[in-house]
């Protein structure tokens, strides 16, 4: 059975390119608008999402929110998850270690670059 | 001397409600400067901001024109291939024939490999929104601080169907410095510095 990874952006066309680019990779997706959406969508699925995909600026729950959310609750407290956000000063990227991602990939990024990102938690 | 009494008293009541009044105007005008002020340094921001996407989506579509063009040119290459391996076939050329279909296998890959390409260059798309909603928030700032300033000279308090008109407006989240050529920071140095954390 494929991996499930879950991809949280309020853009259509990145969650549409990122989301091919992972089923191309042979991954199940699970998309989300924002950070609300996903921990609904999270907390009412019947498996586990290996992984996550998540943007920063994002409506009603920002992508800070979303990790410190997954990191409280023991379930996904170690699921990998990583950051993809147009914000590249250092300020973002301590900010997202510190609510505890496990990777940053800065937008825009090669569909390549993020299948090997996406592939040195999950192989 | 005595009948003026009064009238120096009333001069001297005018002029002092004259003053109070220029006061008055004096630290309206003061309030009304630093929205202007700030008015003024967002316009040139908002212009530099859309002359920034003109050129930006102006440079992700020649990328992607260029990939097409190639694409074109690879599909070309291959039915003249696929024409060359009838004719092969017909006279049973078989060695050729493996030839010629490897060089088609191989041309099939670097297809790919433009289409990929476009579709990378395809993110433009969400940069530049990006940017447009950045663009925006800055003129509708504007906005507001002009009305801000019309209601103070027309001497109203706070305009109530200007703060619902606020609320009804669009939520604009978006990453002020998105760009989508100009990295301050390669991933490696990235990666470098969540490796040093785990």
């Amino acid at each position: 059975m494929a991996l499930k990874i879950m991809v949280v952006d309020d853009s259509p066309t990145v969650v549409k390119f990122v989301s091919f680019s992972l089923k191309k990779s042979g991954y199940d997706v699970i998309t989300a608008c924002d950070g609300m959406d996903a921990i609904e969508k999270i907390s009412n699925l019947s498996d586990d999402v290996s992984l996550v995909i998540t943007d920063l600026n994002m409506p009603n729950l920002d992508g800070y929110g979303l990790i410190e959310a997954l990191r409280q609750n023991q379930q996904h407290a170690d699921t990998p998850i990583i950051i993809l956000s147009s914000e590249d000063g250092d300020d973002d990227r301590e900010r997202g270690m510190d609510v505890g991602a496990s990777s940053y990939l800065v937008k825009p990024f090669k569909a390549s670059v993020l299948i090997t990102e996406v592939s040195k938690y999950l192989n | 001397m005595s009948e003026n009494q009064p009238l120096q008293y009333r001069i001297q009541e005018e002029i002092s409600e004259l003053a109070a009044s220029v006061n008055e105007i004096v630290t309206k005008f003061r309030d009304l400067q630093n929205p202007l002020k700030e008015s003024s340094e967002k316009v040139p921001k908002a212009t530099k901001q859309l002359d920034k996407i003109s050129e930006q989506t102006e440079a992700a579509t020649h990328q992607m024109l260029d990939r097409v063009e190639k694409i074109v040119q690879q599909v070309e290459d291959s039915k003249k291939g696929l024409d060359e391996i009838k004719v092969c076939t017909k006279d049973g050329r078989t060695d050729d024939i493996s030839a010629l279909a490897d060089d088609l296998i191989e041309k099939a890959d670097i297809t790919c490999n433009d289409a990929y390409t476009i579709i990378d260059a395809l993110q433009f798309q969400d940069i530049t929104s990006q940017q447009m909603n950045h663009a925006a928030s800055l003129l509708e700032d504007i906005e507001v601080r002009l009305q801000s300033i019309m209601g103070a000279l027309k001497g109203q308090p706070s305009d109530e169907t200007h703060d619902e008109k606020r609320r009804d407006r669009k939520t604009r989240v978006y990453d002020p410095h998105a760009d989508l050529f100009d990295k301050k920071t390669d991933q490696l140095a990235i990666d470098d510095m969540f490796a040093r954390k785990g």
